[in-house]
């Protein structure tokens, strides 16, 4: 009776792990690859009625399930897909940058650093739990739009935030890849993060609480560790 | 790093008159007023976070100390950067237990090799004897540490042009060469001055060095003494000019945004009459684009006015004197406003006035108000360079570990492109390859026209990296 409890036990077990793996086959993973862009974009009450900081380094990946577009154009139907992701960008990488995008100010990185806790946290960090398709292109060369649900840390304090990012297949001759594409607007001290509210040599400065993330992020399909090793 | 920072500091008449460079003219004029309006808290109340670099420092001389006795006072100044002296160098042991004694927590070592080895050490510093700069330099960028390097970078032009060449194609790290004027607060905020005409047309700059001094080491045996008195062999040394006026004449030409094109010099041993064969009194006139001259004179037997830098221009000029300066009016020059107020200086029968970095901001004061006064010797060129250099360094090594984080370690041309990139946006002043590879251009050319009592042309093309 024990023996036979204990092979029932196994093999229910087996199924199931047989399952996972059958399902974590299915999980294409993409991994981050230079070229990216972070900005986050505020606004202020000085000479600089805006202000901006950009990272060219965003780190992390996602694995995504059956029914992803892979590549352009690929018919999908729209619903709710199976992923996960994680997305991690230094906070000493953020560098404050004029409207053109050349660089604005030292003092300005350190306030930033300063006030996203650097020392404590030295990330911004982004974990996808959710993901819907919510229109497929009518161009090969247009995005998919998807609604985005994700925990978002910032200086260690963790909110959940919807997004709609846009999704393009990209292949090249190489490899496949993505490269996404998003912005969303926070409250700092919804992550208690201070605003900024200071004397500096230019004048006092005040920056407005709500801040624009706009970012562009390259992804490259990794291949399963099984078949790269059978290479 | 950037090629050329007179580009990136490329100030002109123009970018002055049409106030592009704002925050210039409130310097300028606004010390007084600025001060008089607000009474508002010093930007010192936001403490950044520090960033912490592991360096070292090879060649342990009078210079290598001096250096190692400035990294170890960045600790004092509140500056973010935590610099750690993780390892001192020498091959003559007195030097070494010498620096020892300023930096008691450094591993020493007689081994540059052993410091490039530690993978913790992510900069070097190099004061070795010149002949030497050049192995010890290629041999740190090519180990991947961040490097600065003494000037003049080499001794003769091919192997300045090989260090510059390799940190160029290392542009994931920092190289900069020791030119610390370049870095000098008070004289970046000099160079505006100059550059957008406040001298009127400039017509002439002198410079001079002046110490009683044989410049040679103690040796306690005849092997030891030739290595330690390279500076007076003319086989291994650039003279006076080189190891001193490089930096003068250097900054003449930052000033001027321009490099020589020709030079004439004499030389000989006056006063100290052993062996050596480098003269002990030099002069040399350098001639600039717009019939420009400098004149820079150096001497060994006699210490009287010391050293200062002049700046000439049809309607003032500039004394520069260490870390400070002052300027001299003709009474035909245009008033400027701010100079009634400024502090003045009386010299024979002319009136100073001070030309002071930072007049414009509030100082930092005290829990009960009073001015802090700064630690004279935290505010040397020596200080903002080496200070700017590691913050470069410290800046690209984050750069370098943010993009491992992200994308692994493998793809190293990666890696090379995109902290490259960061490289090109710094923004503090300093002197890169290029500066340094065209100083040394300069001096080596000098120091041979000192030698043969000749005039030299200096080529444009001699001062291109290629």
């Amino acid at each position: 009776m024990k023996i036979r409890t204990v092979i029932a036990g196994n093999i229910a077990f087996l199924m199931l792990a047989t399952a996972g793996l059958q399902a974590a086959d299915q999980m294409i993973t993409y991994s981050a690859k230079p070229g990216s862009k972070m900005r986050i974009e505020g606004t202020a009450n000085i000479l600089h009625p805006t202000w901006q900081i950009e990272s060219p380094i965003i780190g992390g990946m996602i694995a995504v399930g059956p029914g992803f577009p892979t590549e352009p154009g690929q018919a999908v139907t729209p619903g709710k897909i199976e992923a996960s992701g994680k997305v991690f960008i230094s906070v000493r990488s953020l560098k404050s940058v004029e409207s053109d995008g050349k660089p604005f100010s030292d003092r300005m990185d350190e306030v930033t650093y300063e006030h996203l806790k650097e020392t404590q946290f030295r990330t911004i960090n982004y974990k996808l739990t959710e993901l819907t398709l919510k229109e497929v292109p009518k161009t090969k060369d247009a995005p998919y739009v998807f609604d985005s649900v994700g925990d978002l840390t910032i200086a260690g304090v963790t909110n959940t935030i919807k997004m709609q990012v846009n999704i393009l297949p990209v292949v090249d001759p190489k490899q496949k890849g993505l490269e996404i594409t998003g912005s969303t607007t926070v409250k700092m001290t919804d992550y208690k993060v201070e605003i900024v509210d200071i004397n500096l040599g230019v004048g006092h400065i005040k920056t407005g609480d709500e801040v624009k993330l706009v970012f562009k992020w390259l992804l490259v399909q990794r291949k399963a560790p099984a078949a790269a090793a059978a290479k | 790093m950037s090629e050329n920072e007179s580009e990136a500091l490329g100030y002109n008449r123009r970018d002055f008159l049409r106030g592009g460079s704002v925050a210039t003219l409130m310097a300028m004029m606004g010390g007084v007023e600025l001060f008089a309006q607000t009474n508002e808290a010093p930007a010192a109340a936001i403490k950044p976070p520090t960033i912490k670099i592991k360096v070292a420092v090879v060649g342990l001389g009078a210079w290598g100390r001096e250096i190692l006795g400035t990294l170890g006072r960045m600790p004092q100044a509140e500056l973010p950067i935590d610099a750690e002296i993780a390892a001192i160098c020498d091959t003559y042991k007195p030097f070494l237990r010498r620096g020892a004694s300023a930096a008691p927590a450094a591993t020493q070592t007689e081994d540059y090799k052993t410091i490039l080895d530690n993978k913790d050490i992510k900069a070097v510093v190099i004061a070795t004897p010149t002949p030497s700069h050049k192995e010890v330099a290629l041999a740190a960028l090519k180990a991947g540490k961040h490097v600065y390097c003494e000037a003049p970078l080499a001794g003769s032009i091919e192997d300045a042009r090989e260090i510059a060449l390799a940190a160029k194609a290392a542009k994931h790290l920092a190289f900069q060469a020791g030119l610390q004027m370049r870095s000098d607060k008070q004289r970046l905020f000099l160079l505006p001055f100059v550059r957008t005409g406040a001298l009127g047309k400039t017509v002439l700059a002198r410079s001079q060095w002046h110490k009683k001094t044989s410049w040679r080491a103690t040796s306690p045996n005849p092997e030891q003494e030739k290595a330690l008195n390279w500076r007076l062999n003319k086989a291994t040394s650039l003279g006076l000019i080189g190891e001193i006026g490089i930096h003068p004449i250097d900054q003449a030409g930052w000033f001027m945004n321009t490099l020589p094109t020709a030079v004439t010099g004499f030389g000989s041993v006056n006063f100290w009459k052993d062996d050596r064969d480098v003269p002990d009194t030099v002069q040399a006139v350098f001639e600039f684009p717009g019939d420009v001259r400098m004149i820079y004179g150096a001497t060994l037997a006699n210490s009287f006015d010391g050293e200062y830098e002049m700046l000439y221009g049809s309607d003032a000029a500039i004394m520069m004197r260490e870390s400070r300066a002052w300027m001299f009016k003709e009474v035909d020059s245009p008033l400027l406003g701010w100079e009634v107020y400024a502090t003045k200086l009386k010299v024979f029968n002319e009136t100073g006035i001070a030309l002071v970095a930072g007049a414009s901001k509030p100082p930092p004061v005290d829990a009960k108000g009073q001015p802090i006064q700064p630690d004279p010797l935290t505010t040397t060129p020596l200080f903002y360079s080496l200070n700017n250099f590691l913050l470069n360094a410290a800046e690209l090594t984050k750069a370098a570990e943010d993009y491992k984080a992200a994308f692994g370690e493998d793809d190293v041309d990666g890696l090379m492109e995109e902290v490259g990139k960061t490289a090109k946006k710094i923004r503090r002043a300093f002197a890169g390859y290029l500066e340094g590879f065209q100083a040394a251009v300069t001096a080596v050319k000098a120091n041979e026209a000192i030698l043969t009592g000749k005039r030299i042309e200096l080529k444009p093309e001699w001062y291109e990296l290629k």
